[in-house]
């Protein structure tokens, strides 16, 4: 759209105009994304003590470590289940909720609450609500004892991070989709009705293909964030147990390098992270970007 | 339209009611039983109707955590990484799309770049640096023999020091290093059409002009919306202002919230008083977005533009 | 092909509208009780301004719309209460609606799809239309690769592959060029006379009408205007309405008082002799009003005003007694620069209405 004269030809502003921007840009992202990859070729000293090259040792150790590997696949498991609900729900609420029903306009101002309770709050918030002794299925643990333990059942504290992220993702996903379906026109739906479509056929027909973008949108979103964001539920709900549970990688990373003061290890497993995350991004767009842009 | 949709519809009401109690369920809860008192939790467990203690746990949130002055790093945090993040963004944005620059594409995509990796997944690094924000510069030196040649002129390397670990732009910094917003503005420009800007070239404006006087009025909605997404953004954010705050009175409400619960299992956690707590960190996002819902609803469908 | 031809024929349905009303809410009448009969197999085209309720009455027939009060039959069947699909109709719409994510050969086949016909018989019937409006070609690409003319063929393939009993189309050339407007508007005089399908066409170009209806139903705020052939309602306007809307530039209508022996203008010239009293509206086309001549009419003096040259014709605007006069001149008069002209009212060209009404009163003078 910008052609030529659309466009100021000062050479010096611009640079003037981004170079603050772009400074702390370089200082506090991609100095730390270097230094990842930097370090994960040599041994770190906690405390100042210098440092060693090792080469691909490091690499070599975290891969061969079953913990980091148990890690990353509690972290796949987390990133599927917990993704396809977070987009799956919100969208079964957008369709209902795009409907010409009175809870539309309630619904649609309260499913969007949670965005100011995200993170650590919901952390807190679950805790408590799905706590085994005062919370809300205690009368259930009175019934049969241990039924629900999230404290020692693995399972059950993986549950409830699940359930606490989905209840923090859908107001972001909820907008989007719900955003998508009314942009299709109404005479779309007309049009599908004149050809016998009814509504229930409409939906598969007609609405979830053409919110396609949208939704591919929101699965690439989830996918990036789940495999971070679940930091703040962890530390809050579970701590990462029990016995090691729901420890997943970013808060093993965390563990490591806050604790352990492993910083090598810690760098290492942030680099194979970050390459992880990168070619997870780059694979869906290549594969089903593609297929669904048309035009309207 | 004249069809039977009455099946359909009343299946979608269930379904958002469902969806509504899940919403509103923890929420209230949280409320109700900030209103109760510890012995009362101990006694009956969950609160399903409110009692009479909220203004007694709320008082204990006052005299017996840090909270309120966690209360204020929030607000400040929140409130200074919105500006900034409007201001660079802004910035940025109309550097890259009104410049005829060839470095446009490439600022534009590391810009771009950031989004792809949050700042949960660089903590630890970003620690390293926000521990020394000179230690690249160091770095620099140490690497391109600089500082042997300073060395041997002066006698001693340059190794500065500077750390921001603590403090209130230490917290804000790794944050604001965020893409978005440059995107939420290049996408908003592109929007707006190319004859505004040649009117105005044949008014005489320059670009400082322009900017100030026909751009910045026109995206007052993008700044609002930009500005509650990244208010609450930093209002929520956890593992960063964790680790970047080393003394409970730096840290953020959500911190100081989350470190209210133990840490290992044993007697039932005061949850009346930390409930209490979730209530009022939560107040102010919650107002927010009660207030100004409609900017957030447009800087979400905007940002996924 | 010629199977598509006769079914559709065969399928034509007459509409017939009877007390029909439309209201959002009691200050809100969109259209009176209304009653009209559209015969099987006519192309009807409902012209009117933006509002007159046009579009409205299309999608009360449709299904798309409830009624507030009325009947609507197709054929002998009483649809109002009836979903679209059990109608028997079909609509072209006029950004043509067309599922994006499906091929042009999926949109078309979309409705025999939903009502369970069986493959080949389905993709049979697509190819039939397909090859009739020259989509042959296409019917693997999505509608997004296609041109504008090309999706409405598209649309309006979608539409007849149901061989509907009624066929129905909202405003379906506004989005075209001129020139592509005028093509497709050959294409459906075409189509038309091939599968003689019971039409319904909605548009506000009085041009769209007058070349391709063979009734037009004129709707004014809801109401019938005049329900009759291009060439009654040019030559026989049933009303002031209607004189000024068809036609361009469009009837002139001027107030003339008659004395008793003959009608004057505002400023006194006798423009027809006519055993007339009282006020009344005098209206002529531009194109009747002859110029320096000999008619069969009065001759009154005009001030020029303005000319237009058109190259075919000059359309010229003067002054006639305080009232703005146009005048179409005929190919080849030349015209100078002048500043009184005088303008001949030949008798039988003249239209005489109601001053209050606006209705036509036929008879009194010579055209009616």
């Amino acid at each position: 759209m910008t052609s030529e004269s659309t466009l100021f030809s000062n050479r010096w502003l611009p640079v003037l105009l981004v170079a603050p921007f772009m400074l702390l840009i370089v200082l506090f992202f991609y100095v730390p994304i270097f230094q990842a990859f930097y370090w994960s070729f040599f041994l770190e000293q906690p405390f100042g003590g210098g440092s060693m090259f090792v080469g691909l040792d490091n690499f070599a150790r975290v891969l061969s470590d079953r913990e980091f590997w148990q890690a990353g696949w509690r972290t796949i498991v987390f990133m599927v289940t917990a993704s396809s609900l977070a987009v799956l729900i919100p969208l079964i609420l957008a369709v209902a909720a795009d409907r010409r029903i009175r809870l539309s306009l309630p619904a649609r101002n309260v499913l969007v609450w949670p965005k100011g309770v995200a993170g650590a709050s919901i952390g807190v918030v679950f805790a408590f609500v799905f706590n085994p002794f005062v919370g809300i299925l205690a009368p259930l643990n009175k019934a049969f004892p241990g039924i629900w333990a999230p404290g020692i059942d693995g399972t059950d504290a993986f549950i409830t991070l699940i359930a606490a992220h989905v209840w923090g993702g859908i107001p972001f996903n909820f907008v989007i989709l719900l955003a998508g379906l009314q942009s299709i026109p109404r005479t779309m739906h007309q049009a599908a009705a004149m050809d016998g479509a009814g509504p229930w056929r409409r939906i598969f027909d007609v609405q979830l293909p053409l919110i396609m973008p949208q939704l591919f949108l929101t699965l690439v979103l989830e996918f990036t964030e789940s495999v971070t964001s679940a930091f703040a539920l962890i530390d809050t709900i579970t701590h990462g147990g029990p016995g090691g549970a729901t420890t997943l990688l970013v808060y093993k990373i965390y563990k490591d390098g806050f604790s352990g003061y492993d910083l090598s290890g810690a760098s290492t497993q942030t680099a194979i992270l970050m390459v992880f995350v990168i070619l997870l991004t780059a694979a869906q767009f290549v594969f089903l970007g593609r297929r669904i842009n048309y035009e309207r | 339209m004249i069809e039977n949709a009455r099946s359909l519809n009343i299946v979608a009401s269930l379904i958002l009611l469902v969806g509504m109690v899940y919403i509103l369920g923890p929420l209230y809860l949280t409320l109700a039983t900030a209103t109760q008192s510890y012995e009362f939790l101990l006694r009956n467990g969950l609160a399903w109707y409110p009692g009479d203690q909220f203004f007694n746990n709320v008082a204990r949130i006052f005299t017996e955590t840090r909270i309120p002055i966690q209360m204020f790093n929030s607000l400040a945090v929140a409130f200074s990484l919105a500006i900034a993040t409007c201001i660079l963004s802004f910035l940025s944005a109309y550097a890259i799309v009104y410049f005829r620059i060839r470095w446009a594409g490439v600022a534009f995509a590391l810009i771009l770049a950031t989004i792809m990796l949050p700042v949960d997944i660089r903590v630890i690094t970003t620690y390293q640096v926000a521990s020394n924000v000179f230690s690249p510069v160091n770095a620099l030196l140490d690497v391109s023999g600089l500082n042997g040649l300073i060395a041997g002129i002066f006698g001693a390397p340059v190794q500065l020091e500077l750390s921001v670990l603590n403090t209130h732009f230490g917290l804000i910094a790794p944050l604001a290093a965020h893409g978005t917003g440059t995107f939420l503005f290049r996408q908003f420009f592109r929007t707006l059409p190319g004859d505004l800007f040649k009117a105005a070239r044949m008014d005489g404006a320059g670009p400082i002009r322009f900017m100030v006087d026909i751009l910045l009025p026109l995206s007052r909605t993008s700044f609002a919306a930009l500005f509650v997404l990244t208010f609450l953004s930093g209002w929520t954010q956890y593992l960063w202002p964790l680790v970047a705050s080393s003394t409970p009175d730096m840290q953020t409400a959500v911190v100081g919230l989350a470190r209210l619960l133990p840490d290992s299992e044993g007697e039932v956690p005061d949850f009346p008083m930390i409930m209490a707590g979730a209530v009022i960190v939560s107040l102010v996002p919650l107002l927010m977005i009660a207030l100004l819902q409609r900017y957030l609803v447009q800087g979400l469908v905007l940002s996924e533009k | 092909m010629n199977a598509i031809d006769t079914a559709i024929r065969a399928a034509a349905a007459s509409i017939t509208v009877k007390d029909l009303t439309k209201a959002y809410d009691p200050q809100t009448v969109v259209i009176p009780p209304m009653d009209v009969e559209l015969k099987a197999g006519e192309f009807t085209v409902v012209l009117g301004p933006s509002g007159c309720g046009k579009s409205t009455l299309l999608q009360m027939i449709a299904g798309l719309e409830r009624v507030t009060g009325g009947k609507i039959l197709i054929g002998t069947r009483e649809v109002q209460d009836l979903e679209p699909k059990h109608r028997g109709c079909a609509m072209v719409f006029q950004n043509y609606a067309l599922y994006p994510h499906m091929t042009v050969f999926e949109n078309m086949a979309y409705s025999l799809k939903v009502s369970g016909t069986p493959k080949a018989e389905r993709a049979e019937r697509v190819a039939a239309v397909a090859r009739m409006l020259g989509l042959a070609d296409y019917l693997h690409r999505k509608p997004g690769q296609l041109s504008g003319g090309q999706r409405q063929r598209v649309a309006i393939g979608r539409a007849i592959v149901r061989e509907p009993g009624v066929l129905l189309f909202d405003e379906p050339l506004s989005n075209l060029d001129a020139q592509l407007r005028h093509d497709m508007r050959v294409e459906l005089a075409d189509l038309h006379r091939r599968i003689g399908a019971t039409t319904v066409f909605v548009t506000h170009d009085q041009v769209e009408a007058m070349t391709l209806a063979d009734r037009i139903l004129i709707l004014n705020k809801g109401r019938i205007e005049q329900f009759d052939t291009p060439k009654a309602i040019y030559h026989h306007p049933a009303s002031v309405f209607v004189a000024k809307f068809i036609g361009a530039p469009p009837m002139n209508i001027l107030a003339v008082t008659g004395d008793g022996s003959a009608l004057r203008l505002a400023d006194g010239q006798v423009v027809a002799n006519a055993p007339l009293t009282g006020a009344y509206q005098l209206g002529i086309r531009p194109e009747d009003i002859v110029v320096d001549g000999k008619a069969d009419g009065h001759a009154v003096k005009a001030a020029l005003r303005f000319r237009e040259d058109l190259g075919s014709h000059s359309v010229l605007a003067a002054d006639l007694g305080g009232s703005i006069v146009r005048i179409a001149t005929p190919f080849g008069m030349d015209i100078v620069d002048r500043l009184e002209l005088l303008l001949n009212f030949p008798t039988s060209r003249l239209h005489l209405f109601d001053a209050a009404t606006g209705r036509a009163i036929p008879g009194a003078l010579g055209a009616q």
